[in-house]
């Protein structure tokens, strides 16, 4: 039995237990899962404060929803539909919280009087706060497109799903699935290819730090 | 033939794959003949490279997973005794109502037809009472209104009744005199020798006969006048 099988069925253990209103199999499905989550509602909505709220929504909602789980696909497929469903549903105001920051008024806050817990909630190395730049950069390039768009790319590129999987997911078409794709690896591609301006100021701006 | 598009589609998917595109030997040898497909898959490639740290740089560091868990854990136990209060109140509420809704509950073998059919709602008596004395008050108005709704009808039917209308005929009496011209002065003369043997109170009187115009001639207007007025075709109106 591999470490996958293993997984999958100490899922099925936590389910049916957390099925039966156990709280801590469920809080085990979680420790398990949080992660993957957080991550994409991170660069979902641009924002940790709201990437935690949201994806401790997720969470709740799936502990609601969790006697319909049939055991017909795996944990985290079915928890991630759940995710999908959440992040579109979800409040576009309180999504773009940050909409229109920039990558200068994030180095504003870094000027700031938060400069110390900036620097020290990160570690001081350059290349930490190059990759904070890094950060800001790819979701402002994120933030360009639509929330479908975006998410499309998620889990496309994160999450490794299929065209056909995220339009089953999403409940549109193939072909506006990989448009979503494409148009987000457009933004990327002109805003963090090496050899592109803002790809030579952030590197410029990291170094300064 | 080399087609860019077709290219730069295969190996942005292979990419996004995360698939090593050198051990496709087709895909190397397109990008080997062209130097801009060659260029924007470097390009491409660092893209995601890129995009794929952001996985380490976005993620929280170890510390700040407990509080986000103890958060998470205190919030499904809240969520838990708000749906269990619900709970409560819900099935307290079916077992106030569950018997008005028991013959609505499927069933295996019957049909929600025939579950339908059979259902009865107990209600109150004073409830059916006031029902009833509603319906039969309501009833004969309701007739009513469907009366008056059905003798109102906006057709318009013509209806031909022969009427008789007494018409007045007026009696034209004309009297026609001829008189010759020739003999006017023989009449003259008549009158003239006549008139020397007479008295002069005969004189008088056929003087103002003569007088009149020959037409008028011996008509004796009567002594009482005697008027119809005709109005409105009414033949008894005075």
């Amino acid at each position: 039995m591999t470490e996958r099988d293993t997984d999958a069925a100490s899922d099925i253990d936590l389910v049916r237990r957390a099925q039966a209103e156990d709280i801590d199999a469920f809080c085990l499905l979680a420790e398990r899962y949080a992660r993957r989550i957080y991550l994409l509602a991170a660069h979902y909505c641009r924002n940790p404060q709201d990437a935690e709220d949201l994806s401790q929504e997720v969470w709740l909602k799936a502990y609601q929803a969790v006697q319909t789980f049939r055991f017909d696909s795996s944990f985290y497929t079915w928890l991630r539909r759940i995710t999908i469903n959440a992040f579109l549903n979800h409040r576009r105001a309180s999504f773009f919280r940050s909409h229109g920051q920039t990558m200068s008024v994030q180095l504003l806050q870094i000027d700031s009087e938060e400069q110390h817990v900036f620097i020290e909630s990160s570690s001081r190395s350059q290349e930490n706060i190059y990759n904070k730049l890094l950060f800001e950069s790819v979701v402002n390039a994120l933030a360009e497109l639509t929330p479908a768009q975006r998410l499309a790319f998620l889990l496309r590129h994160y999450e490794g799903m299929t065209y056909e999987e995220i339009a089953t997911a999403m409940n549109c078409s193939i072909g506006t699935v990989k448009k979503g794709v494409w148009r987000a690896i457009g933004k990327l591609r002109a805003r963090l290819a090496p050899e592109s301006d803002a790809q030579e100021t952030l590197t410029s701006l990291a170094s300064e730090y | 033939m080399h087609n860019c598009k077709e290219t730069r589609e295969i190996f942005t998917e292979l990419l996004l794959d995360g698939m090593d595109f050198r051990s496709d030997q087709a895909l190397s040898a397109e990008l080997s003949r062209c130097s801009e497909c060659s260029s924007e898959f470097e390009a491409l490639s660092a893209t995601l490279r890129l995009t794929n740290r952001l996985g380490e740089t976005a993620a929280p560091a170890e510390d700040y997973w407990p509080g986000y868990h103890s958060k998470l854990r205190q919030r499904l136990v809240n969520a838990q005794t708000e749906s269990s209060t619900s709970g409560a109140k819900a099935q307290r509420h079916k077992d106030e109502l569950g018997p008005l809704f028991e013959p609505l509950r499927p069933r295996a073998g019957t049909s929600l037809f025939a579950r339908f059919l059979k259902t009865s709602v107990p209600v109150p008596l004073p409830l059916a009472l006031a029902l009833v004395v509603a319906v039969v008050v309501a009833l004969p108005f309701a007739i009513r209104a469907a009366r008056k709704e059905v003798q109102q009808p906006n057709t318009t039917t013509i209806v031909r009744v022969p009427v008789e209308v007494p018409v007045v005929q007026e009696k034209i009496v004309t009297r026609v005199v001829y008189r010759d011209r020739f003999q006017a002065g023989r009449f003259t003369k008549q009158t003239t020798e006549a008139s020397q043997g007479e008295s002069t109170f005969a004189k008088s009187q056929r003087s103002q006969v003569e007088a009149m115009p020959p037409g008028l001639a011996g008509f004796k207007p009567s002594d009482e006048v005697k008027l119809t007025v005709i109005k409105g075709g009414v033949p008894n109106e005075k």
